[in-house]
């Protein structure tokens, strides 16, 4: 199918013979074994090719690994995608009543009574055999209108930004739960043993005066293993944390030590038998594969400029959103299970008619060029590919209506736009719908636990039945709520 | 998802063996509690068809009973449970939860036996058990043995060989120092044939300074200690001196009752000292929110939630997160409960507003050298004052009564500058003494002079007094204020009224004891006080063992694991308090017993009967913590830097790691010389971005009393590859070449030995030799990289060494101070 597997069955074919060819210590079956299953302690029945829950997948899988696309700050459905032709007609007047009646918003807009309706900034227009309506801000994305799912009745619990894009990861507000990625390594387990199997990249949009912190509880593993966090690349510097030698140590210094460690753990596993001795000699090894297989990854000299093209030009600048895409790309092909995105800046208070343009401009094309990619890859049959915010961005201006420059959008909640792409999702289809004004979810709504609900069941997960018990209680993505969407899947 | 496989399984053994009655308490009841106790359990609104089993009342009523003592055939509950009709069968197939045939089997000969009730274990006072008899009388060392073999003794099993001294110190020594033996400890016991040599060595131990600051940092992670705010913003704090004030009550064996006493509501003893108060920052720990647009009451709400939820899980392991909003599931937790000890904490001067992170009330910390240097800047300003007085007295000639500023010659001078002079020499601010200099400079150069060394002297003594830690404590507000229950524990819906209390369905507190923290603290301290000492001795079996006695070391609630030898728990309880909640006493104990000193070697047999070893028939074996993987390179390099206390050090760190967290506004300045080897209990700890060299750890976000212990590449890339540990090999390459002579074996062997404490075998030599003699011809050849190699780390290298034996060395060091047995407890 996918070149993944071939990608990876090269390297541990390669790997293997490195391993005993090269180093020859006389490791025996249990070592390979161990080698295999990346898990630390116990043995653990093999979900994806390394490591996972014997039980998973609960039924067939459409979605095999997600992208996940984290527009963090919170992006104006209204001027993007939500388009709403009575709030064109009601620009400069008070937000009529019924539509905010009892809702609480964040104390920068208090309360909403008498604020004036804004425009949407730019122009919609129809796109696509599926007529879906996108602004002029996202020309890139609208061309890809027929391949995505737009779910438009998005709506959340949380009006602040941490918290919201906690509950989105990990479903609790709190920090101190297991993230998407890190439920999906722990219960599909692998399929690479040389890189991660949950890597988050984040980036930022230059110029962006509102940026978001990005918390590393947003990928963290809560109370399931660390093993199973996610592995932040970095922007500058090494991709991940200590992956060059020390100068002065070549590899071949290198591997001969580790072949020597090797030897002498095996000697203390001979005389004690604990199993984790030879974990721990497998994850040396895998460490020292990633310290080849990262850099080959992020080794982008040898993709073709039409493919560098798709995702435009910032694509080859390390850190931009852009560059990560293509990493993304690469990363799933490789067998990585989950590849979060994140990209600050969309927290648009005073700047819908300034920085919004350079959020577009730096996520538009890399967001559609991904989708290209992995479509004319033949990749996003089976690959999940989401792109949204933690919620989304009020109707009404914050700030003054003579002042254009500053024109702003205060958090909202209770509507907003996400849209989802392959990994056995209906393309070019419109779910769910915000009323006249996009103020509140008005058809169909999908709350976030429907979405986690709905993400694990493309992923052959039944969401009530993946569970964790921590603490006397069973755990789950999506909390003690949720609902598939059977509607989006295909 | 694991479960509780053999200890489950062992016990069936034992109750097939002797055909018990399954035992209500730790059997049945956690059964119950996890398949049934959310629809038919404490909380009310959950509750469905009226049932309710986890009281006596619900479980065996007579109106519809649902169980019939001695009759499973006979009752629904049985019928239910073994049903396959769906619309029959419990738990219902929508809650995907089944019941195991052995978890039935339990439940129905419960129910066969006449269904006797009684509580869950946790919540009755535990009971000083009598030593159970045991078979093998010669091998138990201390009462702990007792339990433990009378244990496998039932299981048919056998404990383990006592482990060779060599291990033996070296575990005991990394357990109650956080370091392994010097070379000359080492060598004083083996050398000591005596059989109380090991018990002198616990001796020595646990009187070193060096235990305080090993047992400090577990109860950092519990009271979520961080230098940082956390959040946006994430100010630092000054929160050390209270670091150092656990430190100091470690070291002292400040009893755990008094610890406990003291940071709960040290500001509310009677003539409560400066160090009372210090501990009561403990309950200022918890994280701090500055975002913008943040309210502040919202804030203040919060960190009353994380104060009450630290206490649960601390002192009454029992998980209290839930009952903000409802009613426990499982345990007999209400949500008036949850708010009833809100209440506790409700009175102290805590605005939430800002991101202070010194905020009000706080306590302003000195040292001697603080008060000597603050006398110093007084003695220099007081000089400088009366230099400039005399001068002035000079100059403005006047009355005594008189200022400069009367003074005929003052008359012409502008309105500012007279004002000024009104004013004594001492009470001029430094920016007024400026106006003066501009004025006086150029005419009276000697007399600007005195002006500008006063403002010098002035600022001087601003920056110190800037520089002396606040640290937060806690106080108690003259009128209480009112606590509500707050609807699904949001704020802004406040009901019912509650008053501060303690959890209804634990022991009552004493009717006249006050209804403050101190009241509170108090009753967790009360000698039959179900949870605290059981909580408390777990924990420190954990430190030891790997593993508490109740592995849910933060959950001893109905869904906690059952403890896997109950008779020890509540014994060693009963006799800590006894002991007047001695630690140490405990520790020694601990360390003495046979259990302990058992070898860790797995046993095939065994490994199959107990893959966790919660029986304790060995030793257990797990890697270190990494903070101990840091301290230990450091010791046995010889790069330790031992000094107690002070403000945090920011040692090696990968560029750029706090710039990208926080979008540039935080660039960290790494600190040079001594504070790059200090212990890793000093190392700065930013919230939004941990130090990344530690893994394993605890977030210090919110209270944490048990920490995971995976094994990921990311852990091998660290202690391979960090500045710290090449830096570490390199100076104890130096250690090696210099003390060593110069034969390689004897080289080898004493670096072999530095890390383990062991001489290698030969094998293990033979190895390292054959590694050395490729290394060193590398190096000789590559002269460049042998350079740069011992370039790594700011620390000098003695130059006169041949580089390319020094790099070699380096990396048999750096290869030692990753093999498994230096990262282990074994």
């Amino acid at each position: 199918m996918s070149n993944s597997n071939l990608i990876a069955e090269n390297q541990l074919m390669v790997n293997r013979r490195q391993f005993f060819g090269q180093s020859a210590t006389g490791i025996g079956t249990a070592a390979l074994a161990s080698l295999l299953a990346s898990n630390s302690g116990a043995a653990q029945k093999m979900g994806g090719a390394f490591g996972g829950l014997g039980t998973l997948p609960h039924f067939p899988a459409k979605a095999k690994r997600v992208i996940y696309l984290f527009m963090n700050g919170a992006p104006t459905h209204t001027d993007l995608f939500d388009y709403k032709p009575l709030q064109q007609k009601l620009h400069g007047k008070p937000v009529p009543k019924e539509y905010i009646e009892g809702k609480r918003f964040s104390t920068m807009t208090g309360n909403p009574d008498g604020k004036l309706m804004l425009a949407p900034v730019e122009p919609y227009q129809q796109h696509g055999k599926c007529g879906a309506w996108v602004s002029n801000f996202m020309p890139h994305t609208a061309r890809m209108a027929d391949h995505l799912c737009f779910i438009k009745s998005m709506h959340t619990t949380q009006v602040n930004h941490a918290p919201a894009v906690s509950f989105f990861l990990s479903g609790s507000e709190t920090p101190g739960r297991p993230t998407m990625g890190a439920w999906l390594s722990y219960g599909l387990g692998s399929d690479t043993d040389s890189l991660p199997s949950f890597v988050v990249m984040t980036s930022v949009s230059k110029g962006t005066t509102c940026g978001q912190i990005f918390y590393d509880y947003y990928w963290e593993s809560g109370f399931l293993p660390s093993q199973y966090q996610g592995v932040k690349f970095r922007a500058g510097g090494d991709p991940v944390l200590y992956l060059q030698n020390p100068s002065g140590i070549g590899a071949v210094e290198r591997r001969g030590m580790l072949d020597d460690l090797a030897k002498l753990n095996q000697m203390r596993h001979a005389e004690f038998g604990d199993p984790e001795i030879l974990t721990r000699i497998a994850q040396y090894e895998m460490a020292y594969r990633m310290q080849a297989s990262v850099p080959e990854l992020a080794d982008i000299s040898k993709e073709p400029q039409p493919v560098l093209d798709l995702y435009g030009p910032a694509v080859k600048e390390r850190g931009t959103f852009a560059y990560n895409c293509l990493m993304a790309r690469r990363l799933i092909e490789r067998g990585t299970r989950f590849v979060q995105v994140m990209h600050a800046g969309w927290d648009q208070h005073r700047s819908v008619t300034t920085e919004l343009y350079n959020q577009c401009r730096d996520t538009d094309q890399p967001s559609a060029g991904l989708v290209a990619d992995l479509q004319q890859r033949g990749l996003l049959e089976d690959t999940l590919v989401i792109w949204g915010g933690e919620f989304g961005r009020t109707p009404f201006i914050q700030g003054e209506l003579s002042n254009r420059p500053q024109w702003g959008r205060d958090h909202h909640p209770y509507a907003f736009t996400i849209w989802m792409a392959g990994g056995g999702v209906k393309p070019g289809i419109t779910y769910g719908a915000s009323d006249d004004l996009g103020m509140n979810a008005a058809v169909n709504p999908v709350h976030v636990h429907d979405f986690q609900a709905t993400l694990l069941h493309l992923l052959g997960i039944d969401h009530e039945q993946f569970t964790y018990k921590f603490q006397g209680r069973r755990y789950r993505l999506s909390d003690v709520h949720g609902k598939v969407v059977h509607e989006i899947i295909a | 998802m694991k479960r509780a496989g053999i200890i489950m399984a062992g016990s069936m053994l034992v109750a097939a063996l002797q055909a018990a009655p399954a035992d209500f308490g730790r059997e049945v009841l956690p059964i119950l509690s996890d398949h049934c106790f959310k629809c038919h359990g404490p909380d009310e609104k959950a509750r469905k068809g009226k049932l309710r089993l986890d009281t006596k009342e619900g479980a065996l009523r007579t109106e519809k009973p649902v169980l019939i003592a001695g009759k499973s055939s006979r009752s629904e509950l049985i019928r239910r449970i073994t049903s396959k009709d769906p619309d029959v069968m419990m738990p219902p197939p929508e809650s995907k939860l089944k019941l195991a045939p052995a978890q039935i089997a339990a439940i129905k000969s419960w129910v066969d036996a006449g269904a006797a009730w009684s509580k869950h274990w946790a919540f009755e006072p535990p009971q000083r058990a009598a030593l159970p008899a045991v078979k093998n009388t010669k091998w138990p060392r201390n009462e702990i043995d007792r339990f433990i073999l009378a244990r496998l003794e039932l299981e048919g099993l056998q404990p383990s060989l006592e482990a060779d001294n060599v291990t033996l110190l070296r575990r005991v020594s990394l357990d109650l120092t956080g370091l392994p033996p010097s070379q000359v400890e080492l060598a004083a016991f083996l050398k000591d044939p005596s059989p109380a040599a090991y018990e002198s060595a616990v001796d020595r131990m646990l009187a070193s300074p060096r235990y305080g600051e090993r047992m400090a940092w577990d109860w950092l992670d519990a009271a979520r200690y961080a230098d940082s705010n956390g959040y946006q913003g994430d100010g630092d704090r000054t929160m050390w001196p209270w670091r150092d004030w656990v430190v100091r009550s470690l070291n002292h064996n400040l009893p755990y009752n008094q610890f406990t006493l003291e940071q709960l509501a040290g500001d509310l003893l009677p003539n409560a000292t400066d160090e009372q108060r210090l501990a009561t920052g403990f309950n200022r720990n918890h994280m701090i929110n500055g975002e913008g647009g943040r309210i502040a009451e919202e804030n203040r709400i919060e960190y009353i939630f994380d104060q009450t939820e630290t206490l649960g899980t601390i002192w009454l392991g029992m998980t209290f997160t839930c009952t903000r909003c409802h009613d426990h599931k499982f345990d007999p937790i209400t949500q008036r409960d949850y708010f009833s000890l809100f209440a506790f904490f409700n009175n102290t001067p805590v605005t939430g507003g800002g991101g202070d992170p010194q905020g009000a009330p706080n306590l302003i910390v000195q040292t001697e050298a603080d008060q000597l240097r603050r006398a110093e800047l007084q003695q220099r300003f007081d000089s400088e004052v009366a230099k400039l007085t005399e001068l002035e007295m000079k100059r403005f000639p006047r009355e005594e009564k008189q200022t400069a500023a009367d003074s005929t010659a003052a008359k012409e001078l502008p309105e500012a500058v007279r004002k000024t002079l009104a004013r004594a020499a001492a009470q001029r601010d430094a920016k007024s003494l400026d106006e003066l200099v501009t004025q006086f400079e150029k005419p009276a150069p000697e007399y600007g002079v005195a002006l500008k060394s006063l403002k010098a002297a002035i600022e001087a003594r601003n920056g110190f007094e800037k520089s002396i830690p606040k640290v937060m404590v806690m106080a108690e507000m003259g009128k209480p204020r009112e606590t509500r229950i707050f609807e699904r524990g949001v704020y802004t819906k406040p009901t019912e009224l509650v008053n501060s209390a303690t959890p209804a369905s634990l022991p009552a507190m004493s009717t006249n004891a006050p209804r403050n923290r101190l009241g509170l603290a108090n009753w967790l301290l009360e000698p039959q006080h179900p949870l605290t000492a059981r909580v408390t001795v777990n924990r420190h079996w954990q430190l030891f063992f790997g593993n508490g006695l109740v592995k849910t070391s933060e959950d001893f609630g109905v869904q906690g694991e059952k403890p896997s030898h109950p008779e020890l728990l509540d014994w060693l309880a009963a006799e800590f308090v006894s002991t007047g909640w001695n630690v140490k006493t405990l520790h020694k104990r601990i360390v003495t017993s046979a259990a302990y000193r058992q070898s860790s070697k797995f046993k095939p047999a065994l490994q199959e009967r107990d893959p966790e070893n919660r029986l304790i028939a060995r030793a257990p074996r797990f890697r270190l913590p990494s903070w101990m993987i840091r301290d230990q390179a450091l010791f046995v390099s010889g790069l330790l830097v031992e000094r107690i206390g002070g403000p945090p050090v920011k040692s090696y760190q990968p560029e750029g790691i706090w710039a990208e967290a926080t979008f540039g506004n935080k660039q960290y300045q790494q600190d040079h010389g001594e504070s790059l080897y200090r212990r890793s209990l000093y190392t700065f700890w930013r919230r939004i971005v941990g130090p990344t060299i530690f893994f394993d750890v605890a977030k210090r976000q919110t209270c944490a009393v048990r920490t995971g212990r995976t094994n990921t590449p990311l852990h091998a890339l660290i202690t391979l590859n960090d500045v710290t540990y090449i830096e570490a090999s390199r100076a104890m390459a130096q250690r090696v070449l210099r003390e060593a002579g110069t034969d390689d074996a004897a080289r080898i062997s004493f670096a072999f030995q530095l890390a383990t404490s062991r001489a290698p075998k030969l094998d293990e030599r033979e190895v390292l030799l054959k590694r050395l003699d490729v290394l060193r011809r590398e190096y000789l050849r590559d002269a460049a990289s042998a350079k740069s190699l011992l370039a790594v780390g700011e620390s000098k290298r003695d130059e006169t060494l041949n580089p390319a034996d020094h790099a070699a060395f380096t990396v048999i060091c750096n290869l030692i101070l990753n093999l498994d047995e230096v990262i282990t407890h074994e």
